[in-house]
């Protein structure tokens, strides 16, 4: 068995031929902002999850205005491969995917094994920032249909419908409201939401190289838990850049229909006032 | 109290910058952090972790003969941010005096502005290593610590 949407996921061999070719963008999408200018892939552009992609004042993304702004200035047109690749195991490298589909860019991908595979692999980087000439850009409305709320997410856990928590095993318990390791902050309640199953996003890429594991290998570890394409399924994280990466495997690797992003995620709902929690 | 003058030049040259200037700044922090000496290479494990920060941060202090702190880091290089960030508590703190280091703020960075270029996240966790830092240090003054506070 293959992945379902095997053209969503590109290989770094297939990056390094298409450096130079004018349509194909390649987007460094990091945890460390810093990383891009410390060296990139060779014509790559950045963005940021969090001075690039989010409003500058409330808790969302940027508009469609500002998104269109955005991909202009980086020398995208509607029309544009664009390739997606970062550290953490391409973590804000499939949020940033997400987010370019929620504002209707459908030719996208990800480069499996993101900047450590590259790196691995002695493939050049560079420190010279790429700039393109601008575009104009169309964003399309945004696509509710793969991004959850609160309300959404709610309806899923009365209604006992798949959720995927893909925090780690101790944020999922209650004990710790972040990331081990990481400041334990954001929500004032530990727990999940309830129903949800248990399912860590690293589960889904190899530790050797951060390349994506195998489709039957993807298949039994969300089906074993009940994790099935017949449903609709909401997955979430602590601020929704974990669980873009389970969002990206069960919509592309797996061919989920109808997979949705909660990006209020663990530091809204922990937060929110009658909200039901289990621990 | 004022900051450590070393401190406080480098909280004044990041009040003065835009974003890319910061995140150059920052970068060749990063590049400067030394590595551990060989001589302090088997105190290794004996290092702190720093469990604040999202990347392994390992923190090693070293009183000197005239009293004055030494810090050394451990920090993967895929972690820049956290390397440049050490790197500024590193030359700003170092070779100074127990009560210099302990009378800094935990809110001292606020005008370096790193907030349009860092997420609160790291911000944060800059905030963990400075307060690992003068953990470090009351640790070293062990039994001093008595005739400190008195």
């Amino acid at each position: 068995m293959s992945y379902v949407h095997p053209e969503y996921l590109v290989e770094t061999d297939w990056v390094a031929e298409h450096l130079n070719d004018p349509e194909v963008r390649i987007i460094e999408s990091d945890e460390d902002p810093l990383l891009y200018a410390v060296g990139h892939i060779p014509g790559a552009v950045q963005v940021d999850w969090f001075s690039t992609l989010q409003h500058p004042l409330r808790r969302d993304f940027l508009t469609k205005e500002k998104f269109e702004e955005v991909a202009s200035n980086l020398g995208i047109t509607n029309d544009t491969t664009v390739v997606f690749y970062g550290d953490k195991s391409n973590w804000f490298a499939c949020y940033a995917l997400w987010l370019f589909q929620y504002y209707g860019h459908q030719n996208v991908r990800i480069m499996n094994g993101g900047r450590a595979k590259w790196e691995k692999e002695s493939r050049p980087l560079v420190k010279e920032v790429a700039s393109y000439e601008k575009t104009t850009y169309r964003a399309k409305e945004a696509d509710k249909d793969i991004r959850a709320f609160r309300d959404d997410v709610l309806k899923q856990s009365t209604g006992k419908k798949p959720l995927v928590d893909v925090r780690s095993p101790k944020e999922y318990s209650g004990e710790l409201i972040s990331m081990p390791n990481y400041p334990q902050e954001g929500a004032t309640r530990g727990g999940h939401i309830p129903g949800a199953v248990s399912i860590p996003w690293a589960q889904a890429v190899n530790d050797a190289d951060s390349t994506f594991k195998t489709p039957d290998e993807l298949r039994a570890l969300y089906e074993g838990k009940g994790i099935k394409p017949d449903e609709e399924v909401i997955a979430y994280c602590r601020i929704g850049e974990r669980s873009s990466l389970t969002w990206f495997v069960l919509k592309y690797l797996l061919g989920y229909p109808k997979v949705k992003n909660y990006d209020g995620s663990w530091t809204e709902w922990g937060n929110l006032v009658d909200a039901p929690i289990e621990r | 109290m004022p900051l450590p003058p070393k401190l406080q030049e480098i909280v004044d040259d990041f009040a003065s910058m835009t974003r890319e200037e910061k995140i150059e700044t920052l970068v060749a922090y990063s590049e400067s952090l030394p590595s551990i000496p060989d001589r302090l290479k088997d105190q290794r494990d004996k290092m702190d972790d720093v469990p604040e920060c999202m990347t392994p941060v390992c923190l090693l202090g070293e009183k000197q003969p005239d009293g004055s702190i030494e810090f050394f880091f451990e920090i993967p290089p895929q972690s820049p941010t956290v390397r440049g960030l050490a790197a500024i508590l590193g030359n700003g703190l170092n070779g100074l005096k127990p009560e210099e280091i302990l009378s800094v703020p935990g809110d001292f960075f606020l005008p370096m502005n790193l907030q349009d270029t860092i997420s609160q996240q790291r911000i944060n966790g800059f905030m963990g290593v400075l307060a690992h830092m003068k953990q470090t240090v009351v640790k070293l003054l062990g039994d001093d610590l008595n005739n400190f506070l008195r």
